[in-house]
């Protein structure tokens, strides 16, 4: 592990320079064991910021938070349909001081297990009780795990297998390649220069979109940090991939880190950036090796002359992928979103013009540059490019397929080889997207389709799931998870999340309100509130499973 | 060349306004009330509360107007449908997440709350109750022997008034916010004592608080009234030169009804109308900051071995009570006949650092003009 703050240019103040040493509380705290008895003080001391604040961070990420626990079974819905509870239990009666844990980004490969940071694929109950209570021992019996010289390493499945490479703005299955190709055609556009608009026009034409969750036009944010007057900017490269159903981040990153490292470098140079920092969730051990392999070879083809790569490990938080609590997140704060406006292209990590993007967004790049942005527009239908759609649940082969962006649910779970049972239900994008009944399975699955239903494509995380899924338990688990993972700074997200969970949880054992009112008579106007009044896009969606179960499946609430 | 303000619309009527104005400062100005809990002057806007959301015309959402800045022709709504929805939605799940009104809690620590006064006025329900993990989150508070400082998990509404306070004003940051979502509270380092953390007891932490979650230990162990039920009688500080001011709380049944005072509190630099003093002034230097000693340090004024009047050694050698006068002539007397037997530079005066500047001017002169020595100084002087 190594030790990653912000540095400050040689002539900034010396306050400016302490206030970036802040960047290391996270990294130092790991370090110092995480929020164990002195160790904020200790790293206070080291970094310079109140022993109070290194406390209120360390407590708010829960791989600082609880250090001692070190295996963690995924308690998604998708592992959880898959057999998570008993592979908890299996861990508890091993003897194991295991909890469970939110979405780790490996929906495909269910049930997912954390041991210590390094997730591993299709943990079985017996894979837990083989520990014997020792948690160094574990280790999953999937036949995709592989050792390496490191560690291990292991990928999910993706597809379509017989695609025509000219169709896929990624290819997942394509080799890498450390040539710089569409380094070389940005130089030529005029990228970095006084006269980009070539470079930006070319972007603009591709028509992309942001792939993180809500679909922004990425040549606007290009431009706008571009055009600061500020000159010290940044890029930062948002992979905390934490969207319950959502992998694919993770399979880009394993399988195309070629792709990654020179789309930021491509966006480095056009924005004028030279240090670029890659946020990682800190689960995301074996796509790090990776990206530091890419960045490896790059630097060896002479590509990243002037560059700066940081790579910062998250401490456990979904929230910390919001682009502005992630901006907190480098700054060694807890993870608490920012107000917008000001959006970070104008004030970003310490104030500076920053530029953020999805993983997937800037793997995009290189390929719009190599082919042309109008080739990229011609891969989706309505909407422009390819897209890696996340499919988990009742499928045949879960996994990451690059279709058209707008194919439809039946389209997607074709390629991932068909339904397994009969389809009730799905999330087209994460929990965030809320749910929709099989009878949306013909929508397209873009941007605006999916906003039209009140719904949202958001990370593209598709969970199906069959007859035989309780919609009301399936809508508990996603509201534990957005309660699990407030940050907690506004009410309408801290307290309503915890009201509807708790209101769900009355309904399904039958009792009221402590008031004496019927235990969901007040969850719409909470859900209201939520969406009116909460700062940021965890708070204002969050009710959305729970209403979006209710109105499509009405039966599966007593209340 | 003619300058304009330049000017925004609220509820439909224009106001003039000064560049950096944030929608909150122009509609108060005007006496167009928007309520707030996380909202201070001396802070940076946190915009965590909600309480100050607005229906601002061109904007999707609703937005604080504690940390929207007025923008020349904005217009925005502090009463529309959408926002008394908001505020009665919005107090709503405060109350559900709060101790009751009446509890233990809510009463015997006397401080205003403005939860419920907010939640009244808005039409708010409780919705039913929820489960309140903070206690194990901050620590045991009662196990926190400090004197003065108690906090109440199950009475904060989470607006980190407290601890912004503490890092932004005290710059101290003695308490954090600990946790995150809904097990989230204010807590000190390892969960230790205040007294063992960089606290430096100011108590200002407990004067911003809108609920009374941070609060006075004192009100609470004796069972005082509540602080409505106090006069509130302003004066300067007596413990330092700085001249912080504040307000004396008296309970007027106190002490056989002679009157008690049981707590002091406050006032911020908010312009005051009502004493003599040029627009803008508020006559308060000290906007509401306090340290421990004006805080806290006020149980001297009733004490039985409180001075009331000068002493006057005797020949007896015992201190007897005197005049000013015969106190005065004592001194004077004694003061000459050291410098008439040993000369002028065998004097020296030490003023006192709980003296204003311009008592420590009369020093001097006393010094200089009067005896005749420059051997003069003040013991906060170095
Ligand atoms: C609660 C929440 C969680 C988010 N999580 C992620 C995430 O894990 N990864 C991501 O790329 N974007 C995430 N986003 C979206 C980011 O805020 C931001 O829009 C995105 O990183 C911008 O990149 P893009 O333009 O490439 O999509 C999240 C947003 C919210 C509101
Ligand atoms: S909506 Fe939730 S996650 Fe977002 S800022 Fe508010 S409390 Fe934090
Ligand atoms: S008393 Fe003052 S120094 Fe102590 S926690 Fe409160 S605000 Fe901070
Ligand atoms: S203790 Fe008071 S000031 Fe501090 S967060 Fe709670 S309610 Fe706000
Ligand atoms: S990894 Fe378990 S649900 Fe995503
Ligand atoms: S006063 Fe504006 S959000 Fe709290």
């Amino acid at each position: 592990m190594s030790i990653t703050g912000g540095r400050a240019p040689k002539d900034a103040s010396r306050r400016e320079q302490q206030r970036r040493k802040q960047g290391e509380l996270p990294d130092r705290l790991q370090a110092a064991g995480g929020m164990v008895p002195e160790a904020a003080a200790k790293v206070a001391t080291a970094t310079g910021s109140s022993e109070a604040a290194a406390f209120g961070v360390a407590s708010f990420y829960s791989l600082l938070a609880r250090p001692d626990k070190k295996v963690r079974v995924c308690t998604g819905l998708s592992c959880r349909m898959k057999g998570a509870d008993e592979v908890l239990e299996a861990a508890l009666a091993a003897g194991l001081d295991a909890e469970g844990c939110s979405c780790l980004a490996a929906c495909d490969t269910p049930p997912a297990v954390l041991k210590d940071r390094v997730t591993l694929p299709e943990v079985t109950a017996l894979d837990m009780a083989a520990t014997k209570g020792d948690w160094t021992a574990l280790a999953s019996s999937s036949h995709r795990v592989q050792a390496t010289a490191t560690g291990i390493t292991w990928t999910g499945d993706v597809g379509p297998a017989d695609a025509a490479p000219d169709s896929l703005s990624i290819n997942l299955l394509g080799e890498a390649n450390y040539e710089g190709a569409g380094l070389a055609k940005a130089a030529e556009l005029g990228a970095g220069t006084d006269d980009a608009d070539a470079f930006f026009q070319e972007l603009e034409n591709s028509g992309l979109q942001g792939r993180g969750g809500a679909g922004f036009p990425a040549h606007i944010k290009w431009r706008a940090v571009a055009g600061q007057p500020v000159q010290e900017r940044f890029v930062v490269l948002n992979a905390d991939e934490g969207e319950p159903g959502t992998f694919k981040d993770r399979e880009l990153m394993m399988r195309r880190p070629d792709l990654v490292i020179e789309g930021l470098a491509i966006a480095a140079r056009a924005v004028g950036a030279d240090t670029i920092y890659l946020y990682l969730r800190g689960e995301f051990q074996v796509p790090r090796v990776c990206l530091e392999d890419a960045i490896a070879a790059f630097e060896a083809a002479g590509l990243l002359t002037g560059l700066d790569f940081h790579i910062h490990e998250g401490q456990g938080s979904y929230i910390c992928g919001e682009e502005t609590a992630l901006l907190e997140a480098l700054e060694g704060k807890r993870g608490m979103p920012r107000l917008k406006p000001p959006f970070p292209v104008e004030v970003g990590l310490w104030g500076k013009p920053t530029l953020i993007h999805n993983v997937e967004t800037i793997a995009c790049v290189p390929g719009i540059l190599a082919r042309g942005g109008a080739a990229f527009r011609a891969q989706g239908r309505d909407e422009a490019g390819a897209k890696l759609y996340c499919v988990s649940g009742h499928v045949a082969r879960p996994g990451t397929y690059e279709l058209p962006l707008g194919v439809t649910l039946d389209e997607l779970v074709e390629a991932a080889g068909g339904y397994v049972g009969e389809l009730k239900a799905f999330c087209p994008g994460g929990a965030s997207a809320g749910f929709l009944p099989a009878s949306e399975r013909t929508r397209p699955l873009d941007y605006k389709s999916l906003g039209e239903v009140g719904s949202m494509l958001g990370s593209a995380g598709v969970v199906v799931l069959n007859d035989t899924v309780d919609m009301r338990w399936a809508c508990l688990e996603q509201l534990r998870f957005f309660e699990d993972e407030s940050c907690g700074q506004c009410a309408p997200c801290r307290i309503g999340t915890r009201y509807l969970r708790e209101a769900v949880d009355r309904d399904v054992a039958g009792t009221c309100q402590s008031n004496g009112d019927r235990a969901l008579t007040h969850v719409d106007d909470v859900a209201w509130q939520m969406g009116e009044g909460s700062i940021c896009g965890l708070g204002q969606i969050a009710a959305l499973p729970l209403t979006s179960a209710r109105k499509y499946f009405p039966g599966d609430f007593q209340d | 060349m003619i300058i304009t303000k330049p000017t925004c619309t609220i509820d439909g009527q224009k106001f003039e306004f000064t560049a950096g104005e944030s929608m909150l400062e122009v509609a108060r100005r005007n006496d167009i009330a928007i309520p707030t809990l996380c909202h201070d002057p001396r802070l940076d806007p946190a915009g965590a509360c909600r309480s100050c959301l607005v229906e601002i015309e061109g904007q999707r959402r609703l937005l604080p107007s504690c940390a929207t800045k007025a923008t020349d022709g904005a217009s925005f709504q502090t009463k529309s449908e959408r926002v008394e929805k908001h505020r009665k939605t919005l107090f709503s799940l405060y109350l559900t997440d709060h101790a009751d009104e009446d509890s233990e809690g809510g009463q015997h620590r006397g401080a205003p709350n403005k939860l419920a006064g907010a939640s009244k006025k808005f039409g708010a329900e409780n919705w039913g109750k929820l489960t309140n993990l903070r206690d194990e989150i901050a620590g045991d508070r009662s196990a926190d022997v400090n004197p003065y400082i108690q906090y109440d998990s199950d009475l904060c509404i989470l607006c980190a008034k407290c601890t912004r306070y503490c890092d932004e004003v005290e710059a101290v940051s003695a308490i954090t916010l600990v946790g995150r979502g809904s097990e989230t509270a204010i807590a000190t380092p390892d969960s230790r004592s205040l007294l063992d953390t960089t606290c430096e007891l100011c108590g200002g932490c407990v004067a911003v608080c809108p609920t009374g979650a941070m609060g006075e230990k004192k009100p609470k162990t004796r069972n005082q009234p509540i602080e409505s039920e106090l006069k509130k009688v302003r004066t300067t500080c007596n413990y330092c030169g700085v001249g912080c001011q504040f307000d004396f709380n008296v309970d007027p049944d106190g002490r056989d009804g002679l009157g008690e005072v049981v707590k002091v509190t406050s006032p911020d630099a908010t312009p005051n109308q009502n004493m003599d003093l040029p627009a803008g002034f508020s006559g308060v230097s000290s906007d509401g900051n306090l340290c421990v000693k004006g805080r806290f340090g006020y149980d001297f004024v009733h004490h039985e071995e409180r001075l009331t009047t000068p002493l006057v050694r005797g020949a007896d050698g015992d201190l007897h009570p005197a005049t000013w006068d015969e106190a005065f002539d004592a001194a004077i007397a004694g003061l000459e006949k050291v410098s008439a037997k040993y000369g002028d530079d065998s004097l020296a005066f030490v003023s006192s650092a709980r003296c204003t500047i311009e008592e420590n001017f009369l020093v001097q002169k006393v010094s200089r003009v009067a005896f005749g020595t420059n051997n003069v100084h003040q013991c906060a002087a170095t």
